[in-house]
């Protein structure tokens, strides 16, 4: 974490109100997660299970006064409820992205939430609907600072990726389960090649879509459906339980971490 | 039930009834009853003789008839007093009379009287050829004659009147018998409606009735066709709203309550002539419920005896009839009729939606009563873990602390379960929770409700295997709510069968048209025939003794998850239904519709 010096010179004088991150975890170097929810409950309960995972916790309880401690604080994650209080949670995240590059996790009470999809296409990076358990709230945290990590480092060396039993050989354009090479169309294996960057990511239907095919297919969202189920049919061990390629429902697609 | 263009009607004469209209009741009488007290018209009839059935022309018949029977008489009486001398023969022209009575009514019989006296004065009774009388013995016998002549006419004639009004009164109380059986025995409204308006063209055909609309007024009160006879015709075509005078005579007649009529000219080529087009309120109490229109020939005039009279449209209809015509009485009393069964078939309407509403309430007590339980037990056991665990003073074991944390776990499903449950149903019952359907693959949604009941931790140990064919079409479906369904659909499967059993998730393409069929099979308990209807009724829960595996107790359901299922399953024209035999297990299987008109195109290839 190269940028480590650079947020101890710009340390926040006083982050937040009565409650704030349990002082044993703050100042240790540990990764910035900056929690926007007004729900008290939702906050005592992230920050606890968080600062267990060895993350430095800091909350906001409305919109604004999170956007002012990404600008303060610079955290590496932003967990960011859609519902606040004093704005839109989709508005948030319009205008982080605006300005900052910080991973965007967004936390919605309802499946089918339209919100949801209007801030992952914003630039938020993942959602998760609640009630979540920790483990899986973590598990998300760490997979968008790898990401961040990747990108704003610049450095992807790996020529190579990786998860349970599917590889991809990016240079080779080569792709392989368990060790057997799986023939892919040139078009399959850019689908695979975007969710295997993207990999631990959900990736919506419209972005897969604009990536891969360009923005006149956007809306192509049921033929996409097909086109996957013929992709796992070539990479999944049971097609019809897909254990890489998983189908987030309404959203999009994530190629699932194993490993 | 769309009524095609109307004939162009060339209106000749505007006859709508525009005469300024007396508060309701009053008008109720005069339309559909008899016009004018009965007594007066007896008297006017004896009077005139034009009061008999039949009319004029029936009167002018029996007229020419006296006249000749009185001289068949005269003629047979003047032979047989050539031959032989026979006291009081004249008692024959009695038997012209009686005839005259029964075939024509009074006014020929009186006719006929008074020919008779006047014949047998003239021809043989001295001095012959006179109508002076010699012998004043001879003007009693003359005048007893006359007397008894009248009378006896008189007499059968009424005798026949009211024999006749007696035949009629019983074809009117058959006609009105079989229509109340109409009414009394149909059980579908549109069916009932059509009924009716047919039974009016086929008894009201004599009166030259060719086709009838009942209209009624929908929301915005505008009337609507709702049923119609025949279904076919240029008659039917002349009561068509879509004709500006039509339509403005139909809302009058709606507005004001008074019956409205035009006589338009007939543009069928074969059928030359007038044609008349009427329009009546049907009343029921003090409202008007609707209009009913027809068509017919110039004659369906007389249906309406308050109508002020038409332009001749011909030469004998033309007379004003101050006479009470039965099929107009019998008109008014089906229009009475065909008044109660739509104010029934509103009334039932109604009932429904009281009904609806009554079911409403009670599905909120039943709720509240059921919601509270279920809110109230999970809410305890967590209180009774959180308050151990926080308890100062005391040190858990390890091993204890994580039997606390697990009961709050399982609590905190339970309940997020419940109130996922609650707030489907609720937003399925209020209807906010239409369907929005995209193009999807069954297979992904059958995977995605696995994968959630997989995080839940209620496939624990399971074996659940998917059959799932590559080759099925995208349907359409709202992902959320069929995913709703399986997973509703895949709890019970796995509640209600032993641990050690296999669940099989299966879809198909069956049929004509297409339809996707999705089965959830599991090798449980079963459910009992009677059974196979009522699970998916709200707060339903099996009647058969609970599962015996030791997993069984871990979730209680709430008896909502087939309810919703159900409902979601309508909300996407499908069909949701359930087969077992107890003991070996239950199949539920739901259909969604696989329209024709699906995409069936792909992605391209893409050019790197």
């Amino acid at each position: 974490m190269q940028q480590d010096e650079q947020r101890a010179i710009n340390a926040p004088e006083q982050p937040a109100a009565e409650d704030a991150a349990p002082t044993s975890a703050r100042g240790t170097g540990g990764v910035r997660v900056l929690v926007i929810d007004d729900e008290p409950e939702i906050r005592r309960a992230v920050r606890t299970g968080l600062a267990g995972a060895n993350f430095v916790v800091e909350w906001a309880p409305t919109g604004a006064q999170g956007m002012d401690l990404v600008a303060r604080w610079h955290p590496d994650v932003v967990i960011l409820d859609l519902a606040l209080p004093d704005m839109d949670g989709v508005e948030v995240c319009r205008q982080l992205r605006s300005w900052s590059p910080v991973p965007i996790i967004v936390l919605s009470v309802r499946a089918g939430d339209q919100d949801k999809i209007t801030a992952l296409e914003l630039g938020a990076d993942d959602y998760l609907t609640k009630p979540f358990s920790m483990a899986e709230l973590i598990a998300r945290v760490r997979v968008a600072l790898r990401h961040a990590a990747q990108s704003s480092g610049g450095s992807r060396n790996d020529a190579q990726f990786q998860t349970g039993g599917l590889a991809l050989d990016f240079e080779r354009r080569r792709v392989t389960v368990d060790g057997a090479e799986v023939r892919l169309t040139p078009t399959e294996y850019e689908v695979l090649k975007y969710l295997a960057l993207n990999a631990g990511k959900v990736v919506t239907h419209r972005t897969l879509l604009r990536a891969v095919w360009g923005p006149h297919y956007e809306d192509e969202g049921h033929y996409l459906r097909v086109f996957v189920g013929q992709l796992r049919r070539k990479i999944e061990p049971d097609p019809s339980r897909p254990r890489y390629l998983l189908t987030e429902p309404g959203i999009g697609y994530r190629l699932q971490l194993i490993g | 039930m769309a009524i095609k263009e109307p004939q162009r009607a060339n209106v000749r004469g505007q006859t709508a009834s525009l005469t300024p209209h007396p508060p309701p009741e009053r008008i109720v009488q005069p339309i559909f009853m008899a016009r004018s007290p009965r007594r007066a018209l007896r008297l006017r009839s004896l009077l005139t003789g034009l009061g008999a059935p039949g009319g004029l022309a029936r009167t002018l018949v029996g007229a020419v008839a006296g006249i000749i029977g009185v001289a068949l008489v005269t003629l047979t009486i003047g032979v047989v007093t050539t031959i032989t001398h026979v006291e009081n023969l004249s008692l024959i022209y009695l038997l012209v009379v009686i005839w005259l009575a029964v075939s024509f009514g009074r006014g020929p019989a009186i006719l006929a009287s008074f020919l008779s006296f006047l014949a047998y004065d003239f021809f043989f009774v001295p001095p012959l050829h006179r109508f002076t009388v010699d012998d004043p013995a001879q003007w009693i016998s003359l005048f007893a004659l006359l007397a008894t002549a009248l009378v006896l006419g008189q007499l059968t004639a009424s005798v026949q009147a009211h024999a006749h009004e007696s035949r009629t009164s019983q074809q009117r109380m058959a006609r009105l018998y079989a229509l109340a059986q109409v009414v009394a025995s149909s059980t579908d409204e549109e069916h009932l409606l059509e009924a009716l308006v047919q039974q009016v063209v086929q008894v009201f055909a004599s009166s030259g009735v060719a086709a009838t609309v009942l209209f009624l007024p929908d929301a915005k009160r505008q009337l609507v066709p709702r049923a119609l006879a025949p279904t076919e015709g240029a008659a039917l075509d002349a009561l068509s709203l879509t004709g500006r005078e039509q339509s403005a005579m139909a809302s009058y007649a709606l507005q004001h309550g008074a019956p409205v009529g035009i006589n338009v000219a007939s543009r069928q080529p074969h059928a030359p002539g007038e044609q008349s087009v009427y329009y009546f309120p049907l009343w029921s109490g003090h409202r008007v419920i609707g209009v009913l229109g027809i068509a017919g020939e110039p004659e369906t005039r007389r249906l309406v005896t308050r109508l002020p009279t038409l332009p001749a449209v011909s030469s004998l209809a033309a007379v004003p009839q101050p006479s009470i015509d039965p099929q107009a009485e019998l008109f008014a009393a089906f229009c009475g009729q065909i008044a109660l069964a739509v104010d029934r078939i509103a009334l039932r309407e109604q009932a429904i939606h009281a009904e609806g509403l009554r079911e409403g309430e009670r599905l909120k007590q039943v709720l509240l009563t059921s919601v509270t339980h279920d809110l109230r037990t999970p809410l305890a056991s967590i209180k009774a873990a959180t308050t151990s665990l926080l308890e100062p003073g005391m040190t858990w074991r390890v091993e204890d602390c994580h039997e606390f944390i697990e009961s709050i776990d399982a609590s905190v499903d339970r309940l997020s379960h419940l109130v996922r449950n609650v707030l489907d149903l609720s937003r399925l019952e209020s209807g906010a929770a239409a369907p929005q359907k995209d193009w999807y693959l069954i297979g992904d949604v059958i995977d995605t409700a696995l994968r959630q009941l997989e995080q839940a931790g209620q496939c624990k140990g399971r074996q659940v295997v998917v059959d799932v064919p590559e080759s099925l079409p995208l349907v359409p479906l709202d992902h959320d709510q069929i995913e709703r369904v399986l997973m509703n659909l895949l709890e019970n499967a796995l509640k209600y069968s032993p641990p050690e059993s296999v669940v099989q998730v299966q879809a198909r393409v069956v049929g004509a048209p297409p339809e996707l069929e999705v089965r959830v099979i599991d090798q449980g308990i079963g459910i009992s025939a009677d059974e196979l209807e009522l699970i998916f009724g709200k707060f339903y829960r099996g009647r058969q003794a609970p599962p015996t595996w030791p997993s069984a107790d871990a979730t209680v359901g709430t008896g909502l998850g087939l309810a919703i299922c159900a409902s979601i399953i309508q909300a996407h024209n499908g069909h949701l239904w359930a087969e077992s035999r107890p003991g070996q297990g239950t199949t539920l299987i739901f259909s969604l519709p696989v329209p024709a008109d699906r995409p069936q195109g792909a992605l391209p290839e893409v050019a790197l």
